[in-house]
């Protein structure tokens, strides 16, 4: 078999390597043909010298040739000694994909996985916020006021402003189209059932998904991914009752303080427009109002706020458990925290939407 | 039936689809320093968090003062959590307590003591190891020998008879893992615990370990003392010892 020697440059570097590859191909290698390099004169090689001397033994191999070194001396052999695994070794071949309908299966398995992980979830934390106390196994009390504070009280001015300016915005729409007809008057009733009954619980639970789901999915990433959760396994204490159900707890107490503000909130925007921009009576505008303003909304209204709390924390609390990596995990979890609660939000509110207009009227 | 304290049998677990302990056996005696060595990425860590109820096995024997830990239901495998002082390779204390706090914790949960008894016994644990007076100190303001040995403290609040120590030395400058190895052979002599170690720090297996296990790609691959690891006759394990490379690391970690 047929041997094509090639001489190396005394200084094996980025130009000179490629310009060596470059001679190589050009040399009129023949399939199977054994390259030789001879580095006798070679005295330094630099990194990527030395890549291009890997690309040359992959492109030899490639035309099932065999590459071979010879009269290297000094550093330059010992450069060659540790680079000529790389010489042989082929990268390895990218892992080849699953096929559509492996990955339908996958998806689906993992789809179902992550439900039982939530029903689970959702089963546990009623458990330990509603039964558990009352079996005499303890509640963790101790951070509720904590939670509280910090779910609820902070949480005022941010929900009051953006229920407010909501009211504003609504009571702008409607008067424009309204004073067409000369009923801007029933922008009253617009805003007051808008928000009694949709605006105010979509509103407000959207806020607290940003600040609270978020919160809380943070939270517990960080405590699983600095071992904190395991911990607390370790000592044998259950992570559902010491974590979940104080934040179960507090969040149902205050998502309702939190909706019946938005409704205040949302009817006041909508009034400070009727009455100070469109100029309409106050006694009137008040008499509208509160003619609108219907047990059976409110009751709506808060019942929505009693279920979007739950599903908040669920989802935060199912995110945070459920990370994996570092501190990438930690804001990946974080951000699908939220968008599941804002889109679990909407669809509630539809299915209320629903129930209550078309199925219970 | 034999009179180990810790007994593994036949222990298999799966990350996902891959195999990362195969068939695990060994038993730990009491009051041994139980040491479980291997390179990086052997299944040492997830070893441990098997041996104590953090993860599920896929199948095998986990017994433990002669109770399976897979046949125990949750209000089971916490009690018997509770005889067991674990402390965390990233320390695991929780950052949003004092240090005193966490180590006051389970004291609190199930010491059944009243406040003033457990301040003292949060002072004399913090005391073992070297962290008197770090009460009022938040976890974020530990360097990272301070953060595993308050982790260690809190580990040994309940007075566990075993604990379990991942990765003592990893990032701590030399002398302060010598006074983590002397701290852990104080506490096995004055307490009487067995304690069970994941390392692969070699002075500091040499110093403290009355028995060796060495793991390799999730098979036991050596059990024995020390001096019978220096000597042993699996090859990778007197390579471990006399701290030898590979012939070609970047093809071995392929």
């Amino acid at each position: 078999m047929s041997v094509k020697r090639f001489d190396c440059p005394t200084a094996l570097d980025r130009d000179s390597g490629r310009g060596l590859l470059e001679a190589v191909r050009q040399g009129n290698v023949a399939e199977g043909e054994t390259i030789l390099l001879n580095l006798a004169e070679t005295r330094s090689v630099t990194s990527p010298g030395g890549a291009w001397l890997m690309e040359i033994a992959s492109w030899v191999r490639a035309r099932n040739g065999i590459f071979q070194l010879e009269g290297q001396s000094g550093s330059v052999a010992e450069f060659m000694e540790l680079i000529r695994p790389g010489f042989t070794a082929e990268a390895p071949e990218p892992e080849p994909g699953d096929n559509p309908l492996q990955r339908m299966g996958g998806a689906a398995i993992d789809a179902l996985d992550e439900t039982r992980a939530f029903l689970r979830l959702a089963v546990d934390s009623v458990y330990w916020t509603f039964i558990a106390p009352f079996d005499g196994r303890g509640f963790r009390g101790g951070l509720l006021m904590d939670e509280l504070y910090e779910m609820g009280v902070r949480a005022v001015k941010i929900n009051f402003m953006m229920n407010f300016l909501l009211g504003l915005i609504i009571a702008m729409l409607s008067a424009a189209q309204l004073s067409d007809f000369g009923a801007v008057i029933f922008v009253a009733d617009l805003t007051t059932i808008a928000f009694t009954r949709e605006l105010a619980a979509v509103m407000t639970a959207t806020v607290v998904a940003a600040r609270t789901g978020a919160a809380i999915a943070a939270e517990l990433a960080t405590m699983k991914v600095q071992e904190e959760i395991d911990a607390l396994r370790g000592m044998g204490l259950n992570v559902t009752q010491f974590l979940v159900a104080p934040k179960v707890l507090a969040l149902l107490i205050v998502m309702p303080c939190l909706v019946a503000l938005g409704m205040v909130a949302g009817i006041a925007g909508g009034s400070v427009w009727g009455i100070m921009a469109m100029g309409i009576d106050s006694g009137a505008w008040g008499r509208e109002l509160l003619a609108a303003a219907v047990y059976s909304d409110i009751i709506q209204g808060m019942l929505k706020a009693v279920i979007f709390a739950y599903v908040i924390v669920l989802i935060g609390c199912h995110n945070g458990l459920r990370v994996t990596g570092g501190s990438r995990g930690v804001g990946l979890v974080t951000t699908r925290a939220v968008v599941m609660d804002i889109f679990a939000i909407i669809c509630i509110d539809m299915v209320f939407a629903a129930v209550f207009y078309y199925v219970l009227d | 039936m034999s009179d180990a304290f810790i007994e593994v049998q036949d222990l298999v677990a799966h990350y996902g689809e891959q195999l990362v302990l195969d068939r695990v056996s060994f038993s730990v005696q009491r009051n041994e320093i139980f040491v479980v060595i291997g390179g990086s990425g052997c299944g040492k860590t997830t070893l441990f968090k098997h041996m104590t109820g953090l993860l599920t096995p896929t199948s095998g024997q986990i017994i433990h003062a002669g109770q399976d830990i897979m046949t125990l239901d949750e209000d089971g495998l916490s009690a018997l959590q509770r005889t067991i002082g674990i402390a965390f390779q990233s320390s695991g204390l929780f950052n949003s307590m004092t240090v005193g706090e966490n180590v006051a914790m389970p004291l609190r949960e199930f010491g059944d003591m009243d406040e003033t008894l457990i301040a003292s016994v949060v002072d004399l644990k913090l005391s073992l190891v070297g962290l008197a007076g770090a009460q009022r100190m938040m976890p974020s303001e530990l360097s990272g020998g301070m953060r595993k040995r308050a982790s260690l403290a809190r580990a040994i609040a309940l007075d566990p008879p075993v604990v379990y120590f991942d990765e003592p030395s990893a990032g701590l400058d030399p002398i302060m893992a010598a006074g983590l190895d002397d701290l852990i052979l104080a506490l096995k002599r004055l307490l009487g615990i067995t304690v069970i170690i994941v390392t692969h720090e070699l002075d500091s297996i040499r110093k403290v370990a009355d028995h060796v296990l060495m793991l390799d790609r999730g098979h036991v691959i050596f059990d024995g003392t020390v001096a019978e690891a220096e000597h042993s006759e699996v090859e990778r394990t007197r390579q471990f010892f006399e701290r030898r490379p590979d012939e070609a690391i970047l093809q071995r970690s392929l």
